[in-house]
Parts: structure tokens; C-alpha cells; sequence
């Protein structure tokens, strides 16, 4: 195969890696502080990456169209929204369920999901069609044989990167992110340590929330496009990132994450006839993992299910 | 007791349940400001709920928990800990996959002063050298008595002025044993007050200044050691 039309592939996987990680580090989150499954989280993007839309509707209504400005004030709006949205999630609809079984939680917020994503339907005017997301970014792009690359690809990959590393100093390097770990491993214990469950809870929601928003404008603005579903495939893709990579484990959630890109891209190069099929082939794949390794590629968690 | 309350742990007619079945039935006792004082009783008594009860981890559903004039009954735990209580938990429950200076950090959480934290840290390594050693080893990978010694340090980390200790010697080896209750001693000499759950009725008896007995959820004697010693309920709540 051509190396330019390679190249073009890695990038393009690397750019949806990116993507299902920051979903996946969502999940791994939850789950470590609260051993939950939160399936509204897709749909909490989808309405992430509505809101920074709505935002720039509402900044060029009011005469704001430089766009460097646009992208950071779209950016703030959408993952400051979705992560208040996420903590008020936590707090009314998870929280209270603590003492239920865990599937009771799990149908709740599939339930929650759904309205999310009527509620973008039905609401977002012409919400059922697919809604144009503006280019924010430079569009310069530089021509190399048949690898085309684009300035905003990389503005994208590395505002991800970053986001990704600033992940990891908060949850490893701050007395916040001890505290998130600490509730992650013992609960009970954590709490004797005087830290406020609740509060850690709802901030753990927020910061997953937040990093769902940043991959729904992500999404945006690398296709130019969202839908209102568009929550539903990256949320499974994203749970089954979270899961392979081992849930309740962050570097497992970005692992898996850039695993499942990985695979997508491979079908697609591997079986060209049949690039339809890239998502089969990947679920197919995940799916063999798991049968080899049922507790993910690097397992959490074991010794604390009793 | 003519100096008033302050800094007593008072225990006042408190019922507890798991799931509707009492646990503990109105159990009353006080925790004397700059003393020891130990709570003994046999496996299923109801000792550490009533630590539960004190943490409000398994908050009571009737009676009064007051610590230094503070009524604890019904706060959250980070604030019942804010009054100045730290637990050395039964099973020493250190946080296995975060190092040592993690485990200790997590002990010092309340206190915002990066220095403060600092100071305490370097008193800690300064009781437990070994420690200091293995700082960034994970506490997982501990032998039992090393696991002690970061919970006892942890527990140190906030500056506590009750300290509640849960079965601290469960588990470990005799030496050790003899080791951890000179350490619960020296603690107290600094002026911190001490409630000790314990199995080891002698050892305890021996650094206690007064004593409960817990049976079947019921405080049935309470004493000085002396008089505990002699007492037939503490040979009953053991062996009858």
C-alpha cells in the first residue's frame, strides 16, 4: 500500500483513539468511584457537542466571529455545561440508587440516555437531521503524495493529548486526584480519612462529563457534522474501550480506546472491499479479547469483588 | 470529672441495627480527655460497630454520640473526623494500590497546609524508619507489620485528639503485638485520647485507664483494670 494513503488511515485512527479514549476515561471514572455503569454518558456528548453548537450559533447572533475565540468559548461552555450536567446526574439520579443493585442504576441511565437523545431530537430545531459543525480551526492543509496534512487534524490530536496528560497530573499528582483514588479502592476507609464521598463523587461525574463534551466538539469539529445518535455508537464503542482495557483503570480506558481505533483502521486496510464491515471486524475482535482475558488487558479490581 | 467535657467521647444509650436486628443495645460509656480507654469483648459482640457507629459509617438509630462537645449523631464522616478523631481501622485497611507516602498523605487530607502535612510526615518516618525506606513502595506489597505501622502513622497524619483503635494487634505476630501497644502508650503520652477496642484482654488491662465490656451488644461491667481484671463478666464474655 501506498505510505501516504497510510499514513492518512494512522491519522485518522489516531484522531478516532483520541476520541473513544476521552469516552472511555469517563466510564473507567465512574466505575472507580462508584462500581456503576453510566449508559446516558454517549448521550451526555451527543448533548455536549450540541451545546458548544448552540453556543456558536449564539456567538455569531451577538457579533462574536473571530474564531479563535469562538473555539475556546464553544470548548468552555459545552464541558462546563456537561460536567455540571454530570454532577447533577450523580447527585439525583445515581447516588439515591447506591443501596440498589447495580443493574437498577445501569437501566436508569440507559433510560436517561434516551431522553437525552429524543430531548436533542425533538428540541434542537430540525434536530432529527444531521446539523453542520463550523470549522473553528485553520483549514490549511499541506499535500505529501497522497497523505494530505490537515492543520486542524493536528490542533485536534494535540489538544486531546493534552487533555489526556492533564488527565493523568490531576488523578496522579493532586490531593484531588488521591482522593479519587482513595474512594476508588476503599470507600469506607476513604470517608475515616475525612474526605467527603459526596463531593468526590460529584466532581469524579463532572470531570467525566466534561471530557465526554470535549470529545462531542472533538467529533464536531474534525467531521464537520453531528447528529443527534451520534452518542450512541461512541458510548458503546466507549464502554467496550473502558471494559477490554479493564474498567476502573484510566490507562486501560485510553489503551482500549486507541485498541478499538486500532482495529477499525486495520479493517478497513486489511479488507478494502469491504470497509462496512470495520466495525463488525473490531466489535469481533474486542469480543475474542474478552473471551481471552474476561477481566480486561489490565485487570482492576478483583480482589474488591466480594 | 469536675473539668467539664471537654475532649470526652460520650456514648449515650446508643441502640444500632444492621438491617432492623439490633447490634447494639443502649450502649453508654465515656472516653475520658487524656486517657485510655478500651472497649473488650469477643467476636461478634458488637465492638466495631460501635467504632461504625462512632464514625457514623452505620450511624445509630437511637441515642447520643458527643465528642468534645460536638454532637457526632447524624454528620457526615468527613465531618465527624473534622472534630479532631482518626480510626486505625481493624485490618489495618491501608489503601493497597497507592504507595506509602499516598497512605499517610490520605491521613493528613484535612489539614490545607502543605507544610504542616510535611512536618507530620517527617515525625511519622521519624517513629517508623522503615517507613521512611520503603515511601514509594505500594502498601500492598507490606509485610503485616510494616501495614501496621502505615495505618498507625496514618492515623497519626491528622494530628488527632481521639484516636480510635479497632483490634490493632489482630494478627499480628507476639512481638509485634507487645511493640504496637508501647506505641498506642507513647501516643497517649502525647495527649492524645485513646479508645481501644480489643480481643487481648491482658495486654490491654495493662495500658488501659478504664475499661468496658461489651456482650451481646450490652455494656455488662465497667471499671478500673484492677477491678475489671477480677471481674467473673470478663471471663464470661470471653469464654461463657
Amino acid at each position: 500500500m501506498d505510505v501516504g494513503l497510510f499514513g492518512q488511515y494512522v491519522m485518522n485512527g489516531l484522531m478516532l483513539g483520541m476520541m473513544y479514549a476521552l469516552v472511555a476515561v469517563g466510564f473507567t471514572l465512574f466505575f472507580g468511584v462508584l462500581n456503576v455503569i453510566n449508559f446516558s454518558h454517549g448521550d451526555v456528548l451527543t448533548v455536549g457537542a450540541f451545546t458548544g453548537l448552540a453556543t456558536y450559533l449564539g456567538l455569531s447572533a451577538i457579533g462574536v466571529s473571530w474564531a479563535p475565540a469562538q473555539v475556546v468559548i464553544v470548548l468552555l461552555v459545552a464541558t462546563t455545561c456537561m460536567a455540571g450536567l454530570g454532577a447533577v446526574i450523580a447527585r439525583y439520579l445515581v447516588l439515591p440508587l447506591k443501596a440498589a443493585p447495580a443493574l437498577n442504576t445501569l437501566l436508569l441511565t440507559l433510560m436517561l440516555g434516551t431522553v437525552l437523545r429524543e430531548a436533542v431530537r425533538l428540541f434542537y430545531p430540525l434536530g432529527a437531521n444531521p446539523q453542520r459543525f463550523p470549522p473553528l480551526l485553520p483549514t490549511t492543509a499541506y499535500s505529501f503524495g497522497n497523505f494530505t496534512l490537515r492543520v486542524d487534524s493536528v490542533m485536534l490530536l494535540l489538544a486531546g493529548l493534552a487533555v489526556i496528560v492533564g488527565i493523568h497530573l490531576v488523578i496522579n499528582k493532586t490531593k484531588l486526584g488521591l482522593a479519587i483514588r482513595a474512594v476508588a479502592q476503599d470507600e469506607e476507609t476513604a470517608k475515616t480519612m475525612g474526605i467527603n464521598f459526596t463531593l468526590i463523587v460529584l466532581v469524579t461525574f463532572a470531570i467525566g462529563s466534561g471530557l465526554a463534551a470535549f470529545a462531542g466538539i472533538l467529533h464536531g469539529l474534525y467531521y464537520s457534522e453531528i447528529n443527534f445518535a451520534m452518542g450512541l455508537l461512541l458510548g458503546v464503542i466507549g464502554f467496550s474501550s473502558a471494559i477490554v482495557g479493564g474498567l476502573g483503570n484510566i490507562y486501560g480506558a485510553i489503551i482500549g480506546g486507541f485498541l478499538f481505533a486500532a482495529l477499525q483502521t486495520i479493517g478497513v486496510l486489511a479488507m478494502p472491499f469491504a470497509s462496512a464491515y470495520k466495525d463488525v471486524f473490531a466489535f469481533g475482535v474486542i469480543i475474542l479479547i474478552m473471551a481471552w482475558r474476561p477481566t480486561g488487558l489490565i485487570s482492576e479490581k478483583i480482589s474488591e469483588r466480594v | 470529672m469536675s473539668g467539664g467535657d471537654g475532649n470526652a467521647l460520650i456514648v449515650e444509650g446508643v441502640y444500632t441495627a444492621y438491617d432492623k436486628a439490633n447490634v447494639l443495645e443502649d450502649v453508654s460509656l465515656r472516653g475520658e480527655p487524656g486517657k485510655i480507654t478500651c472497649l473488650l469483648g469477643s467476636n461478634g459482640s458488637g465492638k466495631s460497630t460501635l467504632i461504625r457507629s462512632i464514625l457514623g459509617l452505620t450511624p445509630p438509630n437511637r441515642g447520643r454520640i458527643v465528642f468534645d462537645g460536638t454532637e457526632l449523631t447524624g454528620l457526615p464522616t468527613h465531618k465527624i473526623i473534622a472534630t479532631g478523631i482518626a480510626c486505625i481501622p481493624e485490618g489495618r485497611k491501608v489503601f493497597p494500590k497507592l504507595t506509602v507516602e499516598e497512605n499517610l498523605r490520605l491521613g493528613g487530607y484535612q489539614e490545607p497546609s502543605a507544610d504542616v502535612v510535611r512536618g507530620r510526615l517527617d515525625q511519622v518516618y521519624e517513629t517508623f524508619p522503615q517507613l521512611k525506606e520503603r515511601k514509594e513502595q505500594v502498601a500492598g506489597t507490606l509485610s503485616g507489620g510494616e501495614q501496621a505501622m502505615v495505618s498507625i502513622g496514618r492515623g497519626l497524619m491528622g494530628a488527632p485528639k481521639l484516636l480510635l483503635l479497632d483490634e490493632p494487634s489482630l494478627g499480628l505476630s507476639p512481638i509485634l503485638v507487645k511493640e504496637n501497644f508501647n506505641t498506642i502508650q507513647r501516643i497517649n503520652e502525647q495527649g492524645v485520647t485513646v479508645f481501644l477496642v480489643e480481643q487481648n484482654v491482658r495486654q490491654t488491662l495493662a495500658i488501659a485507664d478504664y475499661g468496658y465490656v461489651l456482650s451481646k451488644g450490652r455494656v455488662v461491667a465497667h471499671g478500673t483494670p484492677e477491678v475489671l481484671g477480677r471481674t467473673k463478666e470478663v471471663h464470661e464474655a470471653y469464654f461463657g
